[in-house]
């Protein structure tokens, strides 16, 4: 117990601060790295010897674009910086840190010469949490950057916490939603849809001849490829309204809502031709290959009272998909969700792009 | 008999320290380097005609960066002194000032007076001379 009477949740940690009788303790026993940026090589050394002493571990910057591509390559939890420096200086370092606007939160101390109510008013609008005046007792030092500690690793437990939740519904190869992310979020869609009589589209793509590739070039590049192919459907797809997700090996779904079934049949004839026109450059070579895809939507008409439950329009693009692989893949067919629920797939029909 | 655990922290401690002044060794020699540059800055500065704003941005920049070091490594009366010719410098830029000006001077003298020592007193005379040369 402490002498106030509550339990020591923190980790007791040695430092200077004892030697001024105070027990100093941070937050877990988590390693937590500081990178220091400073055009001045006394700053760099002293800030680094004492950071090592309280048990920091410690990266050193001469420059603000140093610090960037530091920051870029390795882990990071808190950014103590100077202000001026040659190239960019400190409020700027700081900015671009906040728009950068990585995963991970990074805690930024500013740490200066500067001493005015202005500048550390315009120091904390840039985007650092904390400012801290060059020549405070080491002390003083020590205790702010074991605050900064103790945030920065909140943070980070909140964002492993998020990361957890995130990972349900995530495929852990290629990074996009999962099939349980499917059944969830693709019900929702179609209430929405009904609800206010909006029309949305399911494309269903699956790779041609998939396990050949995997033969021929290995699973690495068999991996590459899908990876590649979500990224180009993520590319080709309005951002925060249309998502896929991965249902299978190699087969995915794509929901686009508010699109009738030309707008979808658009988007994947666009989609088979760019996969058709752009090889995927894996570590083994050049990979070459096609994708059968089938659509269907859901478009409310003023004179029809039924509509296709989730079921129907999986079955739906399900054989919208298959008709494709039947006739030698590399191709897009639509498919009708129900016999009551037709969709309007007129011209497509005629191409010889739908089924029903 | 001192526990392990406090010989460590004590160990630490020293090592902090030995470090500190392994720095400030090392700051000193860079401090006569600096002390060398601000002389000539001055010779500059007394020579200068009109509004000599480069070399009070010199100075204000050097002065800075002299500031920054002492301070880190808890030399105050030079942080202090290169803190008062930084702010000088400052304002001799924004308000034009001549090559005379008497607070970045008194600045300038101070600060290379601290950051001297007693076998380099001729520098400290050819700055006052060259102080007299400003003033007229």
């Amino acid at each position: 117990m402490h002498s106030d009477g509550s339990a020591p949740v923190l980790r007791r940690v040695s430092g200077s601060l004892e030697t001024a009788g105070i027990t100093r303790y941070a937050h877990s026993s988590r390693r937590c790295r500081v990178l220091v940026v400073d055009d001045d090589e006394f700053a760099r050394a002293r800030i680094a010897g004492v950071l090592r002493n309280a048990d920091f571990d410690v990266d050193a910057a001469a420059t603000a674009a140093d610090a960037l591509r530091i920051m870029h390559d390795g882990d990071c939890q808190i950014l103590l910086t100077d202000w001026q420096m040659p190239d960019m200086d400190g409020l700027a370092l700081c900015r671009n840190v906040r728009q950068a606007g990585s995963d991970r939160y990074v805690y930024v101390l500013m740490h200066t010469v500067r001493d005015s109510q202005q500048d550390l008013l315009a120091g904390l609008a840039a985007g650092a949490d904390d400012y801290l005046v060059k020549g405070v007792p080491v002390e003083q030092f020590v205790a702010r950057m074991d605050v900064a500690r103790r945030i920065a690793g909140l943070r980070s437990s909140s964002n492993r916490n998020q990361g957890r939740s995130q990972g349900i519904f995530s495929d852990a190869l290629t990074g996009a939603n999962n099939q349980r992310y499917l059944v969830k979020h693709l019900s929702l869609e179609l209430l929405r849809s009904r609800r206010y009589e909006h029309p949305f589209a399911i494309i269903n793509c699956c790779v041609d001849r998939f396990e050949q590739i995997n033969d021929l070039f290995g699973r690495e590049a068999g991996d590459e490829l899908l990876r590649e192919l979500v990224a180009r459907v993520e590319a080709s797809t309005r951002k925060g309204s249309d998502w896929l997700a991965r249902v299978a090996n190699d087969e995915f779904m794509i929901v686009l809502p508010e699109t009738k079934v030309h707008g979808a049949h658009c988007v994947a004839q666009k989609l088979r031709e760019s996969f058709v026109r752009a090889p995927v450059v894996a570590s083994s070579g050049l990979v070459h290959f096609t994708v059968s895809i089938g659509i269907t939507a859901y478009e409310p008409t003023h004179n029809s009272n039924a509509s296709p439950g989730l079921e129907d329009m999986l079955l739906a693009v399900g054989r919208g998909m298959a008709a494709s692989k039947n006739r030698g893949g590399n191709r897009v067919t639509a498919a009708a969700a129900t016999s009551g629920v037709d969709i309007a797939v007129g011209s497509l029909q005629e191409n010889g792009d739908a089924i029903h | 008999m001192p526990s392990t655990s406090r010989r460590a922290k004590a160990a630490a401690r020293a090592g902090l320290d030995d470090d500190l002044e392994g720095l400030r060794a090392s700051f000193d020699a860079r401090l006569r380097s600096e002390r060398v540059h601000l002389v000539t800055l001055s010779a500059a500065l007394a020579r200068a005609e009109d509004h000599p704003a480069q070399i009070f941005a010199d100075l204000r920049d050097r002065a800075h960066r002299i500031r920054g070091g002492a301070a880190i490594l808890a030399i105050e009366p030079i942080a202090a002194a290169a803190c008062s010719l930084e702010f000088a410098a400052i304002l001799a830029v924004k308000s034009r000032a001549g090559h005379a000006d008497t607070a970045v001077w008194a600045a300038l003298v101070a600060l290379v007076r601290l950051m001297g020592r007693d076998d380099e007193a001729d520098e400290m005379a050819a700055l006052s001379a060259l102080r007299e040369v400003a003033a007229g």
